[in-house]
C-alpha cells in the first residue's frame, strides 16, 4: 500500500485536473455535495456524507437522450436524430464506501442486457476514488448490508485518512497506472500506517448507532407481503418522493419530450419516484392507488426483489439519507426492525 | 444501424382509418429499406410508439409476422400520445422501437382447442396471434372467439371477426353491454358468453385481454369450469416508460411486465402477488 500526505493529495488531484474532469465534495449553498471545484477550495478531507450521493454524475437528475429536429411536412416530412452520450473523462473523489456500493447496485441494472448506453458511456470514463468513513454518522446502517464503514474494492484508488495523510489501496489498473504516472507524491506505506488504518476501520466498526439484523429480515420479507406494518408505517408519510431522489441506488425514470421549438425537441430522462402516485398511473387506471402499496414496494424492491434478481444484491446501501431527508420522520431501519419481529 | 437501444426509427403512416369509435388504425412503414426487411415480431409483443414532440407509448402490435413491409396498430385516444397520434395523416412520420415483450405461446398450444376471450381494445394484441393461427389451421383444433364492448360502436376489427366466423371449425360470438337500435346480438358482459359454447377446460387453452376488471371475472369463470391454470394465458397492462426492464415503472414483484411479460398465465400470476 502506499501513502500520500494531503498536501500532495491536493496536488495529485490538480495534476490530474488537466487530464481529467475531477469532482469533489464541497459547500454550496450551505449543504455538501459533489461538484466541479474551484481548486483553492476543493475539500481532500471531510465528515459524513454529502447531500445526494455522486449516483448523479452516471445517471443524472435529468439529461436528453436525444435531440430531434424536424422539417418539411406531411409526406415530405424528416427527422434528424442526435444522440447526447457524454464521455467526459471524470474523476470522482470522495466517495464513501456506501455510495461505492451504490454503483454496484446501478451496474447490475444498467448494465444488464441490454446495456444503457448513456449510464455506460459515463460510467466507463470515470474513475471512482473512495473515502472510508472513520466515524459513522447517526443514522448510518452500511455494515449492517455490508457496504461500509471501509471498503478494500470496487473502487480504482481507496483512501483511508490517518490523519495526516492517506492510505492508499489501489483497486485497479487504471489506478495503478495514475499512482505510477505521479509517483513523486506517493511513498511506500509502513506497517504502523497500515495498522493504523486497520485499528479505525475496527474503531469505525464500533461507532453504529443504528443497525438491521439482514439475515432475520431475509427470512420474513418472503411473507411479508400482507403485513398490517405497510398500513401503519405510512400514515404519516407526506408522499414527497425524497427518500428516492436522495437515494444513491433509486434508479426509476420518466422519458419525456420536450419542445425548444417548433421544430425542435429534445428527448429528456428524468429520475422519477415509484413513491409518487403518477408512478403506476395509466389513463383511467392505477394499478397501485394507495402509499401504502407503494412504501411496501419500495421496502421489498431493495431488500427482496433486487437481490432476488442479481444475485444477492440488496438494494440499500444504508447510507441513512432517505432518514436524515424524510419529512415524516419515518425511519427504514425501524420499519425493517418491525418487519424482522414480527 | 444505430445501436442505441432507446432510438426511436423512423417510420411514415402509410394509412390512418377509422377503426372504431375513439379508435384509430394505422399502418406504419420504416424509412429504412432494410429495417422493413429484417424487423420482425411474435403476436403479443408490442412497440414504444413516438409522436415527436409528444413522447413515447407502448402499443401492441396488430399485424401478423407474416405480414413483411410494415406494421399495423390500432389505438384508443386515452392519453397525450395517444390523442396525438389521432391528430397525426398519412405520410407523416412517427417513430418507433421494439418489438418488446415475450408474445403469447404458439408452439406450445398446438393440437390443442383456442379459446380467445376479449374485451374492447382487447382484441389488439390477440388479432396476430388469430390470424396466426388460422394461417397454420391444421395445427390447432377448435377456435372459439367471445368478444364484447360497451358499445356497437366499440366493436374493433369487424372485418376480421366476420372472416375468422367463416374459417372451418370455428365460433365468433359477440356482445355489448349497452345495445344501439341495430344490435342483434347478446347483450352483456363477455362472460356471459361463456355458457353459450362449448368447452372441454381439459383440452382447451384460454387467451384472456381486455381491461383488468374483464379478466378478473374471466379467469375466474375459467378456473371454475376447471381450466388449469397455466392454461389461461393473458396479457398485462402496466404503466411503461423505457420497454427494457430498466425504469421500474412495470415492476410487479420480481417480473418486469415489458421485459418478462407482458404475456403471463394465470399460475404465473398467482406467484407475483401485485398482478391481479
Amino acid at each position: 500500500m502506499r501513502v500520500l500526505n494531503k498536501e500532495n493529495a491536493a496536488k495529485f488531484l490538480e495534476e490530474l485536473g488537466s487530464q481529467y474532469k475531477v469532482v469533489v465534495p464541497l459547500q454550496s449553498g450551505g449543504e455538501l455535495t459533489f461538484g466541479d471545484p474551484d481548486l483553492h477550495h476543493q475539500i481532500i478531507d471531510y465528515k459524513g456524507i454529502t447531500h445526494y450521493s455522486p449516483k448523479g454524475y452516471f445517471f443524472p437528475e435529468s439529461e436528453a437522450l436525444f435531440t430531434f429536429e424536424i422539417s418539411g411536412q406531411g409526406k415530405t416530412e424528416t427527422i434528424s436524430i442526435k444522440e447526447h452520450v457524454d464521455e467526459t473523462k471524470r474523476i470522482i473523489w470522495g466517495i464513501r464506501p456506501c455510495d461505492l456500493n451504490a454503483i454496484k447496485v446501478l451496474d447490475a441494472i444498467f448494465f444488464s442486457d441490454p446495456v444503457d448506453p448513456y449510464y455506460q458511456a459515463r460510467r466507463m470514463n470515470t474513475l471512482l476514488f473512495a473515502l472510508n468513513c472513520n466515524e459513522a454518522g447517526k443514522t448510518c446502517f452500511c455494515n449492517s448490508v455490508n457496504a461500509g464503514p471501509f471498503a478494500h474494492e470496487g473502487f480504482d484508488l481507496g483512501f483511508t485518512d490517518l490523519g495526516d495523510e492517506f492510505l492508499v489501496e489501489i483497486g485497479s489498473e487504471a489506478g495503478k497506472k495514475l499512482v505510477e504516472e505521479h509517483s513523486a507524491f506517493f511513498s511506500d506505506a509502513s506497517n504502523e500506517q497500515e495498522e493504523k488504518a486497520k485499528a479505525l476501520e475496527e474503531k469505525s466498526k464500533r461507532s453504529f448507532a443504528s443497525s438491521l439484523d439482514v439475515e432475520k429480515l431475509k427470512a420474513k420479507l418472503p411473507d411479508a407481503f400482507s403485513s398490517p406494518l405497510w398500513d401503519e408505517q405510512v400514515t404519516k408519510c407526506k408522499i414527497c418522493g425524497t427518500c428516492s431522489f436522495v437515494c444513491p441506488t433509486c434508479h426509476c425514470f420518466n422519458i419525456e419530450d420536450l419542445k425548444r421549438s417548433k421544430k425542435v425537441v429534445q428527448r429528456m430522462r428524468y429520475w422519477d419516484s415509484c413513491q409518487l402516485s403518477g408512478f403506476t398511473q395509466m389513463a383511467g387506471h392505477n394499478s397501485r392507488p394507495n402509499q401504502a402499496e407503494r412504501w411496501r414496494q419500495k421496502i421489498l424492491d431493495k431488500f427482496l426483489y433486487l437481490p432476488s434478481t442479481y444475485g444477492g444484491l440488496i438494494g440499500c446501501v444504508g447510507c441513512g439519507r432517505c432518514v436524515d431527508f424524510c419529512q415524516a420522520d419515518l425511519k427504514i431501519v425501524d420499519v425493517l426492525g418491525r418487519v424482522a419481529d414480527e | 444501424m444505430n445501436n442505441n437501444i432507446y432510438t426511436p426509427q423512423l417510420a411514415r403512416i402509410k394509412s390512418a382509418r377509422d377503426e372504431a369509435d375513439g379508435i384509430k388504425s394505422f399502418t406504419l412503414e420504416f424509412e429504412d429499406e432494410k429495417l422493413r426487411e429484417s424487423f420482425s415480431h411474435r403476436p403479443g409483443q408490442f412497440i414504444e410508439l413516438t409522436v415527436f414532440g409528444v413522447g413515447e407509448a407502448p402499443i401492441s402490435i396488430t399485424s401478423s409476422p407474416a405480414d413483411k413491409g410494415f406494421l399495423e396498430i390500432s389505438v384508443v385516444n386515452v392519453g397525450e400520445v395517444t390523442a396525438a397520434l389521432h391528430l397525426k395523416k398519412e405520410g407523416e412520420l412517427v417513430g418507433l422501437r421494439g418489438p418488446y415483450g415475450n408474445g403469447f405461446p404458439f408452439d406450445d398450444v398446438k393440437g390443442r382447442d383456442i379459446l380467445f376471450v376479449a374485451g374492447g381494445i382487447g382484441l389488439a394484441p390477440l388479432r396476430p396471434l388469430i390470424n396466426q393461427m388460422f394461417a397454420d389451421r391444421d395445427s390447432f383444433r377448435k377456435m372459439t372467439i367471445l368478444y364484447g364492448a360497451r358499445t356497437p360502436g366499440l366493436l374493433c376489427f369487424r372485418e376480421d371477426l366476420t372472416a375468422w366466423a367463416a374459417q372451418k371449425d370455428s365460433t365468433v360470438l359477440l356482445t355489448v353491454d349497452a345495445p344501439d337500435e341495430g344490435w342483434q346480438g347478446n347483450v352483456g358482459v363477455v362472460t356471459s358468453l361463456l355458457p353459450k359454447v362449448e368447452i372441454d377446460a381439459g383440452r382447451t387453452t384460454a387467451f384472456v385481454c381486455g381491461p383488468p376488471i374483464m379478466i378478473h371475472f374471466v379467469i375466474h369463470d375459467l378456473v371454475t369450469r376447471g381450466f388449469a391454470e397455466d392454461d389461461i394465458i393473458t396479457s398485462m397492462e402496466r404503466r411503461m416508460e423505457c420497454g427494457l426492464g430498466k425504469c421500474g415503472h412495470c415492476s410487479i414483484g420480481t417480473a418486469e411486465v415489458c421485459a418478462d411479460g407482458p404475456v403471463f398465465s394465470y399460475g404465473q400470476l398467482k406467484e407475483l402477488k401485485e398482478s391481479i
